[in-house]
C-alpha cells in the first residue's frame, strides 16, 4: 500500500514539474508569436512576464535577446542594447554570447553612434571567441561606415572579405560619384559657375557665370568711362552679389549631389539588397 | 532490517529529489500565470522596474476582479508618472472616500490637474475647497500660487503668495514676483517715436546699438544723395535717393516697434524659461509620496 502511495506521489511529482515547464514553453510560444505578427510592445510584455515567473531562467537568454530585438525593431535602440546586454550576460555557449554582441554592434549602427560600433568591432577582433568570424566583424564595420556616410572606408572594408563583395562595389560606384564640396567652392572663387556646372547643374552655373560676366562688364565699364559712383554701386550691389552667390551655390549643389548620391545607395539597400542588414 | 532501511532512504532521496525538482520549477501557485494573483505580482514588479505602463495595464486586470485600495493608488501613479495626468486624476479620485491614502490622493489629484497645466481649474478648485486636504493643505495651496507664475493671471498680494513658500528661497521669490508684477519691457510707442525723431535711436533704446547707429547711417546718406543729387540737377538720381531714404527711415520706425516687440519676447520666455527651472529644480516644492 505504501509503495503505491509512493509511487502515486512521484508520479503526482513529476507530472507537476513537467506541467510547470510545459506552462513557460506555452508562454514563449506566445510570446514568440506576437514578435512574429510584430506586435512588438505586447511580445516584450509578455517575454518580461516569462521572464518574472521563470524562476529557473530556462529561458532567460531567449527572454532577453527577443526583448532586445522588439526594442530594436521599435527604434528603442537604448534599451535594445540594454537587454542584448543582458542576453549577453546569460549567453550559455559562444554562438550566443556572439549573437547577443553582433547584435550590440548591429544596434549602435542603427542609433549612429558609429564610433561606439567601430570600437566594438575592434574590441570583437580580438576576442578569442570571435576567432574565424572576421568577415563577419569586417561586414557590420562597413555598414558603420556607411551609416556615417564614408564610403571609402566601407569599401575597404567589404573588400576584407571578398573582393568582389557586392557593398565593396556598391561603395565605391557611391564614392565616386560623389563630388568634393572644397574643390567645387574653390573653382568658383576662379571662374564663377564652374562649381555649379561640376557639381551637375549646367543651366545654373552658366547662369550664374551670363550674370558675373555682365555686372563685371557694367562695373569695369562704369569706371573707364568715370563714373566711379556706378562703378562702386554695380560692384557692391550686383557683381559681389553675384560671385558670391555663385561661389554659396557651387557649396550648397555639391552638398545637394552628394546627398542624393547617398540616399540613392541608402535607398537600395534598403528596398533591394538581400543580405542581413543592421 | 538493512534491507527496510535502505528502502527507506531510497524513498526518502527520491521524495527529497522530486521536491525539490518541483520547488525548482516553480510556477505561480495556481499554474495559471494570467490569474489576478499572478497578474498583481507580475505589475508589482513592472511598478518597481519603472515600467509603468505595462504595470498600469496589469493593475487594471487585476483591478476588474478585485479591489485593493493600494492597487488603485498604484495604478494612478502608474499613470501620472508616464504623464497620462488626466487618467491619473480620475483614478486618484476613486479614493478620495473611506480610503487610508484619502490625504495623499487628493494631493496627488491637485498634481494631476497642475501638471495638465490646468491651472484656471486648479486655482478654482483650491479656491473652493473642494477635495481639500487637511494633512496637505499648503502644498495644495503653494502649488495654486506656483501656477500663477507659469501663466498669464494677474498675481495676488505678494506677502499672500510668498508666505507659502520656504524662508531659504524667499529672496528668489521676491525677485520672480517684482519681475511678473513689473517686468522690464520696453514701449513699442516709446520706440517708435525716438526712431521718428531720430533714425535708430528707436533700436539703440531697445539694446541693438549696432542696427541703430546702421539704420541712422542708412538714413542720413541716402537723404544726403537724394540732396545732392536734385542740386546738381540730376533729377531720376535725386528721386531715386529720396525713395530710398523714405524706404529707410519708415523701416526703421517700423523695425524699431518690432525690436521693442521682441524684446519683450526675449525677456518674458527668459523669465518663464528661469521660473520653470527653478521650480523643476525643487520638485514644485512637492513632498515625494508612493506606496
Amino acid at each position: 500500500m505504501k509503495i503505491r502511495f509512493t509511487i502515486i506521489f512521484f508520479l503526482y511529482a513529476f507530472i507537476f514539474s513537467i506541467k510547470a515547464q510545459d506552462h513557460l514553453s506555452i508562454q514563449l510560444d506566445y510570446a514568440n508569436n506576437l514578435f512574429n505578427s510584430r506586435q512588438y510592445y505586447d511580445a516584450i510584455t509578455e517575454y518580461k512576464r516569462l521572464q518574472f515567473f521563470d524562476s529557473t531562467k530556462t529561458f532567460n537568454y531567449e527572454i532577453n535577446y527577443k526583448i532586445g530585438e522588439c526594442y530594436k525593431a521599435g527604434t528603442k535602440y537604448d534599451d535594445a542594447i540594454k537587454y542584448f546586454s543582458f542576453a549577453e550576460l546569460s549567453a550559455r555557449n559562444e554562438d550566443e554570447y556572439c549573437d547577443s554582441k553582433t547584435q550590440i554592434v548591429r544596434t549602435n549602427i542603427l542609433r549612429r553612434t558609429t564610433d561606439r560600433a567601430l570600437q566594438l568591432c575592434d574590441k570583437l577582433e580580438k576576442d578569442q571567441r570571435f576567432n574565424g568570424k572576421s568577415d563577419q566583424i569586417n561586414y557590420w564595420r562597413g555598414w558603420a561606415f556607411i551609416f556615417a556616410d564614408n564610403w571609402e572606408n566601407a569599401a575597404k572594408s567589404f573588400d576584407k572579405i571578398n573582393s568582389n563583395h557586392e557593398l565593396k562595389k556598391l561603395a565605391e560606384r557611391t564614392d565616386k560619384a560623389k563630388v568634393s564640396v572644397t574643390f567645387a567652392k574653390v573653382i568658383s572663387y576662379i571662374l564663377p559657375g564652374s562649381g555649379a556646372i561640376y557639381s551637375g547643374k549646367f543651366l545654373s552655373g552658366l547662369m550664374s557665370l551670363g550674370w558675373n560676366l555682365l555686372s563685371g562688364y557694367w562695373t569695369v565699364n562704369s569706371f573707364i568711362e568715370d563714373r566711379v559712383f556706378d562703378g562702386v554701386v554695380a560692384a557692391e550691389l550686383v557683381w559681389l552679389r553675384f560671385y558670391r552667390g555663385a561661389v554659396q551655390n557651387a557649396e550648397e549643389f555639391a552638398i545637394e549631389k552628394n546627398l542624393d548620391v547617398s540616399n540613392k545607395s541608402l535607398h537600395y539597400l534598403q528596398n533591394e539588397y538581400k543580405g542581413i542588414k543592421p | 532490517m538493512k534491507t527496510k532501511t535502505n528502502k527507506r532512504f531510497i524513498v526518502a532521496f527520491f521524495f527529497l529529489i522530486v521536491l525539490l525538482n518541483t520547488a525548482n520549477c516553480q510556477l505561480p501557485t495556481d499554474g495559471n500565470i494570467f490569474s489576478p494573483q499572478n497578474r498583481l505580482q507580475f505589475g508589482n514588479f513592472l511598478y518597481k522596474d519603472r515600467d509603468y505602463l505595462r504595470a498600469a495595464e496589469e493593475f487594471k486586470e487585476y483591478l476588474k476582479n478585485e479591489s485593493n485600495d493600494t492597487i488603485v493608488f498604484r495604478l494612478a501613479n502608474s499613470y501620472f508618472k508616464i504623464g497620462r495626468f488626466a487618467e491619473a486624476a480620475d483614478n486618484f479620485k476613486g479614493l478620495f472616500f473611506g480610503s487610508q491614502f484619502s490625504e495623499e490622493t487628493r494631493l496627488l489629484f491637485y498634481e494631476s490637474i497642475f501638471f495638465q497645466n490646468d491651472y484656471k481649474s486648479l486655482r478654482k478648485l483650491a479656491e473652493g475647497k473642494i477635495y481639500s486636504s487637511s494633512k496637505y493643505a499648503n502644498e495644495i495651496e503653494r502649488l495654486k500660487y506656483t501656477s500663477y507664475f507659469l501663466d498669464n493671471s494677474v498675481l495676488p498680494d505678494e506677502n499672500i503668495v510668498l508666505k507659502y513658500f520656504p524662508d531659504s528661497v524667499q529672496s528668489q521669490m521676491i525677485n520672480f514676483y517684482q519681475q511678473k508684477k513689473i517686468p522690464q519691457h520696453k514701449s513699442l510707442t516709446t520706440a517708435a517715436i525716438l526712431s521718428t525723431l531720430m533714425p535708430g535711436a528707436g533700436k539703440i533704446y531697445t539694446g541693438e546699438i549696432g542696427d541703430g547707429i546702421t539704420s541712422f547711417i542708412a538714413t542720413a546718406l541716402t537723404t544726403y544723395l537724394a540732396i545732392t543729387n536734385f542740386n546738381a540737377d540730376h533729377q531720376f538720381r535725386g528721386w531715386l535717393f529720396s525713395g530710398l531714404a523714405a524706404f529707410f527711415y519708415a523701416g526703421n520706425i517700423y523695425g524699431s516697434a518690432s525690436s521693442a516687440q521682441i524684446y519683450n519676447a526675449k525677456i518674458q520666455f527668459n523669465f518663464d524659461k528661469e521660473v520653470k527651472l527653478f521650480f523643476e529644480q525643487r520638485n514644485y516644492f512637492l513632498p515625494k509620496i508612493d506606496y
